[in-house]
């Protein structure tokens, strides 16, 4: 028995306390994914979860009810926690959803809680999402806990004689678990694509006098859009050039090869400043070897550049030398695994058993 | 007959000026007699501690914030197509609700963060019961009546301009970002709201020519809506902002800064802090229904004697709340500029309109 419930079942006004209790139970928002769609459908017209004196609210000082709704990733686990100790007791927590009770479809994922461990739970709700009618339920269960002091389940599964499955044949068994590294077929990043883009091709051939020697090849892969290849160690000077026309980056991306043991490192440069240059984006992407990642930041002609170089840092591992935050954790929990976007990355995998059943 | 000699007031003194019922006389003439159960009837009875403990004091004002809660969260649901607190007891539509609600938040922990000011931060909750209760003595009902002054009405509203100055000290014990906002808010829309009530009550001075609320109360042969309709539309305006009630509902905006000033109270203390409102709400009503809707006039039945006031009181203050709760739930919000640019624009101007209306009438004496 939790000491929230032992706290209401204590005492001269234990029923004051209990029936006070079992009627006002009012769960914070915290929305943390889509089960939460389904906690809004059973508390609009319908199904109506404000019947049982059970009323959403914004704040949780005032609340005594925390329902989970699904995922939980290491850094939403650090705000279940802090909002769950800035309740008053005594409090409850209701956890919706496959994703709560074991992983769910994120079951292998790097980023994945269990909010078991971060908050004691009342209740378990089954199901992916599970549905209003099974949340109310559950509402119903912790009133009856509350009362009774007791937490029953309300759901009973029936048993299934694994023996007869797997007497039967190969074809009938549950499938191997799939391998999620697959070879990867080459990433070209520069696919031509012949458009109606005067301009384009105006700029392109700028592009070849300006960048005379530095570049591999400049393609136009769609209206608006030009790719320029190069050498890692040329980027520097393109970059130079270019950033006298384009003032700032979009995008950093990373594609990993790991069958070509490289990495794929693009900067996408866009203007806001020039008006018929605010549609382009210019890709200029160079191949780096994947053991030794290393490439030239771009921080000093785009300052844009560095928190997207930090992002790329904390995903893949790519060390951009002359950005000043390199090897320090930027987006991700401290406790996530290293350079978890990273193909190679070896994940849990699924294991299938037949057991006897148990009496 | 017995005497305390209670302050030198006899048993007599208050037999005097007793609630006259009729209807169950018999029944308090042999408590009456009784030795010490009879003194305390008899000082329930006596007028003024009526009027503080019974209607309009403490005994309604408790009814009256039970029901209004359950009556909001019930109409709001049924205007959205739910059924609203029901199962906490079915047969009577769940009535009871904020009953289990109060008692949810008595047995809760009551957090003081680190960085509250501790002793304001406990006290001003309990505090600004001064300024809610207070006015209660100065209504009149009838004959009933706390306190009966010719300044009744200048000190009813003094008293409750003071709240808002209550609610600022709690955002400000509270010590938090979100208190901080809704508490500029507040601010704000004190001084927006606070000139055209004010002028609408002095326009109701003028009408009347007096700011006795139990004079003001028998003139009403005419009620003071028809006489004039401006400053109604004002003070009802007015009380909308003062008890932020959607669509002025911009101090307390729950969904964007989490109760304002009341966001960092748990337990009872929210309890209480949140009930402010309703009760303000309350003396509003009353103070409605005595400017504007006659307070305790009409039909009189003759076996209630001095209660048939009381329900005729009681019944319009209520049909006053449930309006002022019937816009909570058709209402969207509106942005703090928008409002205080309401209030210092066409608000001010028709409060303007409604004292030279006061003004015309009194000078032509009509009442």
């Amino acid at each position: 028995m939790s000491e929230n419930v032992e706290f209401l079942g204590s005492g001269i006004f234990a029923p004051f306390k209990k029936w006070g209790t079992k009627w006002s139970l009012w769960p914070v928002h915290l929305v943390t994914a889509c089960c939460g769609v389904e906690l809004a459908h059973a508390y609009a017209s319908g199904y109506d979860g404000e019947r049982l004196g059970s009323l959403n609210y914004g704040i949780a000082r005032q609340t005594n009810l925390i329902i989970v709704e699904g995922a939980i990733s290491r850094k939403m686990a650090r705000v279940l926690k802090i909002t769950y100790e800035q309740m008053p007791d005594p409090k409850f927590v209701v956890v919706m959803g496959a994703c709560g009770l074991k992983g769910g479809l994120f079951w292998n994922g790097y980023h994945m809680v269990r909010p078991s461990d971060v908050v004691p739970v009342d209740f378990f709700i089954p199901g992916c999402p599970p549905t209003p009618e099974s949340l109310l339920r559950s509402i119903r269960a912790l009133q009856e806990k509350i009362m009774s002091g007791k937490a029953e389940t309300t759901i009973s599964f029936d048993k299934v004689d694994l023996s007869e499955i797997e007497g039967r044949s190969s074809a009938a068994r549950p499938p191997t678990t799939p391998k999620f590294i697959a070879p990867t077929p080459s990433i070209k990043v520069d696919v031509p694509k012949d458009v109606d883009w005067e301009f384009g091709k105006k700029l392109v051939k700028e592009f070849e006098k300006d960048l005379n020697g530095l570049y591999n090849s400049i393609t136009i892969t769609a209206k608006n859009r030009i790719a320029i290849s190069a050498e890692k160690k040329n980027i520097m000077a393109i970059a130079n050039i270019l950033s006298k026309r384009f003032d700032h980056v979009k995008n950093v991306n990373v594609i990993d090869l790991p069958h070509e043991n490289s990495f794929i490192v693009e900067y996408q440069v866009s203007s806001y400043s020039d008006k018929k240059l605010m549609p382009v984006v210019v890709n200029i992407y160079a191949r780096i070897p994947r053991d030794n990642p290393r490439f030239p930041s771009l921080v000093t002609f785009w300052p844009s550049a560095d928190y997207l170089e930090r992002e790329m840092y904390d995903l893949f591992g790519v060390w951009f030398e002359g950005n000043p935050a390199m090897g320090e954790r930027f987006l991700l929990a401290p406790d996530t695994p290293d350079f978890p976007l990273r193909k190679d990355r070896k994940l849990k995998e699924e294991e299938y058993c037949f057991c006897e059943v148990r009496e | 007959m017995v005497d305390l000699g209670l302050l030198g007031l006899t048993m007599q003194h208050f037999i005097d000026n007793m609630v006259s019922i009729p209807l169950i006389q018999p029944l308090i003439d042999y408590l009456l007699g009784i030795p010490v159960i009879g003194f305390v009837v008899a000082i329930i009875l006596w007028r003024p501690m009526f009027a503080l403990l019974i209607f309009p004091g403490l005994a309604t004002l408790m009814t009256v914030l039970l029901f209004i809660i359950w009556f909001e969260r019930k109409l709001t649901a049924r205007i959205q197509w739910r059924r609203g607190p029901l199962e906490v007891l079915r047969w009577a539509e769940g009535i009871i609700q904020a009953l289990a609600d109060g008692l949810r938040y008595f047995f809760q922990e009551v957090i003081v963060h680190r960085d509250a000011h501790r002793p304001y931060f406990l006290q001003f909750p309990i505090l600004i019961f001064i300024p809610v209760l207070l006015p209660l003595l100065f209504i009149p009902v009838g004959n009933i009546v706390g306190i009966r002054t010719p300044y009744a009405l200048p000190i009813t509203v003094a008293i409750v301009s003071l709240i808002p100055v209550f609610i600022v000290a709690i955002g400000w014990a509270s010590n938090s970002r979100f208190a901080y906002i809704g508490t500029v808010r507040e601010a704000f829309m004190y001084f927006a709201y606070e000139i055209p009530f004010i002028l609408a009550v002095v326009s109701m001075i003028l009408v009347y020519g007096t700011a006795d609320m139990v004079t003001i109360v028998e003139k009403q042969s005419i009620p003071g809506i028809i006489l004039n309709p401006i400053a109604a539309l004002v003070f009802f305006i007015s009380t909308v902002m003062a008890t932020s009630r959607l669509p002025f509902e911009i101090p307390e905006a729950d969904q964007e800064i989490a109760f304002g000033p009341f966001v960092e109270y748990s337990g009872i203390m929210f309890g209480l802090v949140m009930t402010i409102a309703y009760e303000k709400m309350y003396i509003l009503s009353l103070l409605m229904s005595v400017l504007f809707l006659g307070g305790g006039n009409g039909p009189t039945i003759p076996l209630l004697g001095d209660l048939s006031a009381v329900i005729w009181m009681f019944i319009k203050t209520m049909v006053v709340m449930v309006a002022l709760s019937f816009l909570r739930s058709i209402y969207a919000r509106i942005r703090l500029d928008q409002a205080l640019r309401i209030s210092w624009t066409a608000m001010l101007q028709i409060s303007l309109l409604a004292v030279a209306i006061g003004v015309v009438l009194n000078l032509a004496n009509v009442v």
